[in-house]
């Protein structure tokens, strides 16, 4: 009956759609946590050792670039910058 | 292209809700609870639990991903609080 298919294990899916349903679940909740983090200041470490800070506004489809505002970099205050992904290690913020 | 990078969906996913310490680029280690990893960079997304009752959320950058090791399982009370982490807005706080 209809209740038998409803308790049917997952593994019983193809291989495809459960790497499918995987990669949905995994990617909602990675544009969750950006959304999480606009308007925040988040600090990022980038390659050599330089931590730079500033306001998260927004990224690309593929995460290839960071917009932010108010950088803060030693040489001044930058009101309006894009970082590249590729030159970031990590990013942090509190919530 | 590493091998984080490399991974399929369904073993990226095989980390989350476990506590993992990842390295990256220039000998960098982080520590923390792993939430997700996006399928389309690698980027990985750690949360970590504070003592005042806020959270501190770590993204790694998939290209920078040297190893990732497992350091605790987690339990049915910690899936719990990263189930509904991002899911309804504003986050309101933990009770640590």
């Amino acid at each position: 009956g209809s209740s038998e298919l409803q308790e049917s294990p997952m593994s019983e899916d193809s291989p495809e759609t459960q790497e499918q349903r995987a990669r949905a679940t995994l990617r909602e909740r990675y544009l969750r946590s950006l959304l999480a983090m606009v308007g925040r200041p988040v600090s990022f470490t980038l390659h050599q050792g330089v931590l730079v800070a500033a306001h998260f506004g927004a990224t690309d489809l593929d995460v290839a670039n960071f917009y932010v505002s108010k950088l803060q970099t030693p040489i001044g205050v930058q009101a309006e910058a894009l970082l590249r992904c590729s030159d970031i290690i990590s990013y942090t913020f509190r919530l | 292209m590493n091998e984080w990078m490399k991974k399929s969906p369904l073993e990226w996913e095989d980390y989350v809700y476990k506590e993992v310490t990842v390295v990256a680029s220039e000998n960098k280690e982080y520590k923390g609870w792993f939430l997700t990893a996006d399928p389309v960079s690698a980027n990985i997304v750690l949360v970590n639990f504070l003592e005042d009752g806020s959270l501190s959320v770590t993204g790694i950058m998939g290209h920078s991903v040297q190893t990732i090791d497992v350091v605790n399982e987690g339990d049915h009370r910690m899936r719990e609080k990263l189930t509904h982490l991002f899911m309804s807005g504003d986050y309101k706080g933990h009770s640590p």
